[in-house]
């Protein structure tokens, strides 16, 4: 047996230990959905965390969105993936939480602390502004996640969810399309724009 | 092609959907061009340091809270219920029902607003207030009459008289002897009256009517809103008849009967 064809039948037998799950969960079995939830929440809660930016909101984000698919797992048909289903009520919780949370000005609020830690730390002693590294030098570290987090949180949230779910998470186009409704045309073109504004935002940053 | 047509290839080439031409063209372009050359360089490393971002691990007692959440709330949505269903579903069906429910209101109700058959202390014009003006005087008048024996009877149980409109209070005082005391509670268990009076009231002004009768005590006017209902044309005058039967619990009050 090739390697191909192991991955597919590691991933085949996957889907078949989720659909057995899920289908017990639809029974109300609730050890069941907290399998289904051991395999999903660590994903879930990094797009959570990316797409809010702090971790207190993220694990209640997290909490809702496990929540609602437990109470909705009967339409849940099994024509997608479990993951997709999934992240499609993890995309609809999220934007209603990003509504309330603009309406209480909390990125708001954040970016206001972001910009006083640079005006304050971006200095040298001599008052000089350090010199900016160029997009090679650019390397990870907390400081850079930082920042990228808060670009993340700067550009608009249909443009983070599609970077998130695609850059960082790695989701194909095929699922992403299925994962929003849109087609895969439509999902491509908002990426581009959305690397474009990333791409802006950090350079700006890292000036 | 020039710079703009190369740097719209830059998204299909991060993502690997150039032909072999493509990439090779854009290769060469990209040795030769610093502008393209910077900009491609650092979309690729935005992207690049998007891919390195950390991930964390999410909080050991998430998958505890939730299932706590979940034994407090109700499992499942019903079995009709489906996450297929238009969102504006429900409001349609609300909205509908209600005009449904206004609709068939306004047939059956005698009255000229609806709602004031249902609700008493409702006012005419509709304007919530916690204390409603006081009507006119002339609200109705009192007269002696017979008791009519085919007559539903409505069972008033009274609290406390004194609560009521005072010329209410008073005129139904004066037409029971010996007078009824402020709170039946004194009254001594064994002793028994009953007086028969007559009310006339005008079928606008029998909400507040009833109002104050509720103020009095507890009072089932289902018959007085079947008899209603049953004639809603004729809503101008009604009188009402009422046999005060005290047991020291009890005041029964006989039935509305439609006005000539």
């Amino acid at each position: 047996m090739g390697t191909e064809s192991l991955a597919e039948h590691s991933s085949s037998a996957k889907r078949q230990e989720e659909q057995l799950l899920v289908d017990r969960c639809r029974r109300g079995d609730k050890e069941s959905f907290a399998q289904l939830m051991r395999l999903h929440e660590k994903q879930i809660y990094n797009f959570t965390y990316r797409m809010l930016g702090s971790e207190g909101e993220a694990e209640d984000l997290t909490q809702d969105i496990f929540i609602a698919a437990f109470r909705g797992i009967r339409s849940f048909r099994g024509e997608a993936k479990f993951s997709t289903w999934l992240y499609r009520i993890a995309l609809n919780q999220a934007r209603n939480r990003i509504k309330y949370l603009s309406r209480r000005n909390f990125f708001a609020r954040q970016r206001k602390r972001a910009d006083y830690r640079v005006n304050t730390v971006s200095e040298s002693p001599e008052g000089l502004p350090d010199s900016a590294p160029t997009p090679e030098q650019w390397t990870m570290t907390k400081d850079l996640a930082t920042q990228v987090q808060e670009c993340l949180n700067h550009i608009p949230p249909q443009a983070r969810q599609i970077l998130v779910l695609r850059d960082i998470q790695g989701f194909s186009y095929d699922e992403l399309s299925a994962m929003l409704s849109l087609k895969p045309g439509t999902v491509k073109s908002r990426l581009h724009r959305a690397r474009a504004a990333m791409r802006e935002c950090l350079i700006e940053k890292l000036k | 092609m020039n710079c703009g047509n190369y740097q719209s290839q830059f998204n299909d080439y991060l993502d690997g959907d150039l032909s072999l031409r493509e990439r090779e063209e854009l290769q060469h372009h990209l040795k030769e061009c610093l502008p393209c050359y910077r900009k491609w360089s650092s979309l690729q490393k935005t992207q690049d340091i998007l891919h390195q971002l950390p991930a964390f691990d999410p909080p050991e007692h998430l998958s505890a809270v939730v299932m706590a959440r979940l034994k407090n709330r109700r499992l499942h949505r019903p079995p009709w219920f489906s996450a297929n269903l238009p969102r504006w579903l429900p409001l349609g069906v609300g909205a509908t029902l209600l005009f449904l429910i206004s609709v068939g209101l306004w047939q059956v109700m005698p009255s000229q607003y609806p709602w004031q058959s249902l609700f008493p202390s409702s006012r005419k014009n509709g304007a919530t207030t916690t204390r409603p003006a006081e009507p006119p005087k002339d609200n109705f008048t009192i007269r002696r009459g017979e008791p009519d024996s085919s007559a539903p009877v409505m069972v008033l149980r009274v609290k406390d008289f004194s609560r009521a409109d005072q010329e209410l209070q008073s005129m139904l005082r004066s037409f029971t002897r010996p007078p009824l005391p402020e709170r039946e509670s004194s009254r001594s268990p064994h002793s028994r009256s009953a007086r028969l009076i007559q009310l006339q009231v005008s079928g606008q002004r029998l909400p507040h009517l009833l109002r104050e009768l509720h103020k009095i005590g507890h009072l089932d006017q289902s018959q007085v809103e079947r008899q209603t209902l049953a004639n809603p044309g004729q809503q101008k005058q009604i009188s009402i008849r009422i046999v005060v039967v005290s047991n020291g619990s009890d005041v029964e009050i006989h039935q509305l009967r439609e006005g000539r």
